[in-house]
């Protein structure tokens, strides 16, 4: 085990620790915007330490800046699209509890 | 350990598929569509660098891309759409 395995090795533990609680989020909350924390969380932190972790694995330097530009572009449309999602749910008001809310902010 | 890793993406993608599909409201299940983009664009590179082949990272690539472009298209189209009961 390299030293780049073993850091790889840490950042997929964290991919898979926090990927497990975004996925539990994902579940047991009911309101849409608490789901769409616990799922972005699990989206964006899972998928980034992952790409970190092949980044210290990837074998040849083509792969390494492939993964580097993956990476830059994950980071700009991930939570920008997580952020549409959250437009979308607070325009659209499906539910009573975004109601409340809006009257609280209006 | 990359195999743990392909089998724990791969968990989470039907983690996501089943909630896309349990979603009541259209808000959940955009939720579940953005997160499956994000683990799915995980996969492909996963296995881009388990098999050495570098052309699964520019499909990743062109995937995320699209992946984001597609999401703007059906917020946009929902948006328009009256929700149920209410029109907007």
């Amino acid at each position: 085990m390299s030293i780049r395995e073993i850091f790889a090795l840490i950042c997929f533990l964290i991919a898979i620790i926090f990927g497990l609680g975004g996925i539990i989020g994902l579940f047991r909350f009911r309101d849409p915007y608490s789901r769409l924390h616990a799922g972005s969380l699990c989206g964006t932190t899972c998928a980034l330490s992952t790409f970190f972790g092949l980044l210290l694995l990837s074998s040849s330097i083509g792969m390494a800046t492939r993964i580097v530009v993956i990476i830059v572009f994950f980071l700009i449309s991930a939570p920008t699209g997580s952020s549409i999602v959250g437009r979308f749910i607070w325009e659209s008001n499906d539910t009573e509890q975004t109601k409340k809310k809006k009257e609280q902010v209006l | 350990m990359l195999v743990v890793m392909q089998w724990f993406l791969l968990f989470a993608a039907f983690a996501c598929i089943i909630r896309l599909l349990l979603g009541a409201t259209v808000s959940d299940r955009l939720v579940a569509l953005n997160v499956l983009a994000g683990v799915s664009l995980a996969l492909l590179v996963l296995w881009g660098v388990k098999q050495e082949r570098v052309l699964y990272l520019d499909v990743a690539l062109v995937y995320d891309i699209f992946g984001f472009i597609g999401l703007l298209a059906i917020t946009r189209f929902l948006k328009d759409r009256p929700s149920e009961g209410e029109d907007l």
